[in-house]
């Protein structure tokens, strides 16, 4: 025996809590993100409780994990390339500040001679890049 | 005369190429974004290099490896040093503070101490080789 059954409608799935959902991400992403900077990917910045506004220094130089320095590509520089960078751009003629990209498990050691090989290139001012952190466990 | 016009079908939008836009928009703004808030710690010059100092003397923090604090040669706490810094802050704003990490510290230690005494207060802090890290060499 044949059975009939009812034939099911199939009705359009409703697209609108969807298209909200998503409206919603995209605010909430415009408004927690910030545009990307160019931060090198490789090193991880030390994390600082204390946030002052970020500005873009005219000369970057990143010290790695391995102590060495870098500028623009992946060849890691002396100090002296480093220092006649900073004579080439004009930073210590301008009294412009000189950033210092550095990977958090960096030594003090790389990070005094820097200090030393700006201080004679003429820099005055160096500034750390850090990431802001309300909640730091390095202290004691 | 009346004329019939034939009657146009009301057609649903298509809603795909909406979504389309909508998922490239999010696609975009996550990948355009960055979650992280950088800040910046910043190093006074040297001394004698014509930088801020106070009129008093600067206070030397020396920083070894096992990130133990000894300030003027004193062994302090971290709770400590931020005590005493504010306590010379309050008699010189611009008193300078002379941070001497061991060659073995690593630059999270030193930014932690930095950070201390910025919340401190301390507006002029810069960094120096540890007596026992100089080279002779440099001289």
């Amino acid at each position: 025996m044949k059975i009939n059954r009812p034939q099911r409608k199939f009705k359009s799935i409703d697209l609108l809590p969807l298209i909200n959902v998503v409206f919603l991400l995209i605010l909430f992403v415009l408004i927690a993100g910030r545009p990307t900077t160019d931060h090198p990917g490789e090193i991880e910045v030390a994390i600082s409780r204390q946030e002052t506004a970020y500005v873009a220094a005219p000369l970057s130089v990143r010290l790695g994990a391995d102590d060495k320095f870098y500028l623009t590509g992946d060849a890691p520089k002396s100090l002296a390339e480093i220092a006649t960078r900073v004579a080439e751009t004009g930073v210590a003629e301008q009294g412009l500040a000189v950033e210092l990209i550095a990977d958090r498990r960096a030594h003090a050691a790389a990070l005094m001679d820097f200090r030393q090989a700006m201080a004679k290139a003429g820099v005055g001012e160096i500034r750390i890049k850090t990431e802001f952190a309300a909640e730091q466990a390095n202290g004691n | 005369m009346r004329i019939d016009r034939p009657k146009r079908k009301l057609e649903a939008v298509g809603l795909t190429p909406l979504i389309d836009m909508i998922f490239l928009l999010l696609l975009f703004f996550l990948l355009g974004s960055d979650f992280v808030r950088f800040s910046q710690s910043q190093l006074a010059p040297p001394r004698g290099t014509g930088g801020t100092e106070g009129m008093s003397q600067p206070a030397i923090i020396s920083l070894a490896e096992t990130g133990q604090v000894q300030w003027n040669g004193a062994g302090v706490t971290r709770a400590q040093m931020r005590e005493r810094a504010a306590g010379l802050i309050e008699t010189d704003a611009e008193q300078l503070f002379v941070v001497m990490p061991a060659a073995a510290a690593e630059v999270q230690q030193v930014v932690g101490v930095m950070d201390d005494l910025a919340s401190a207060g301390a507006s002029a802090v810069t960094l120096e080789r540890d007596v026992f890290d100089i080279d002779l060499a440099d001289f």
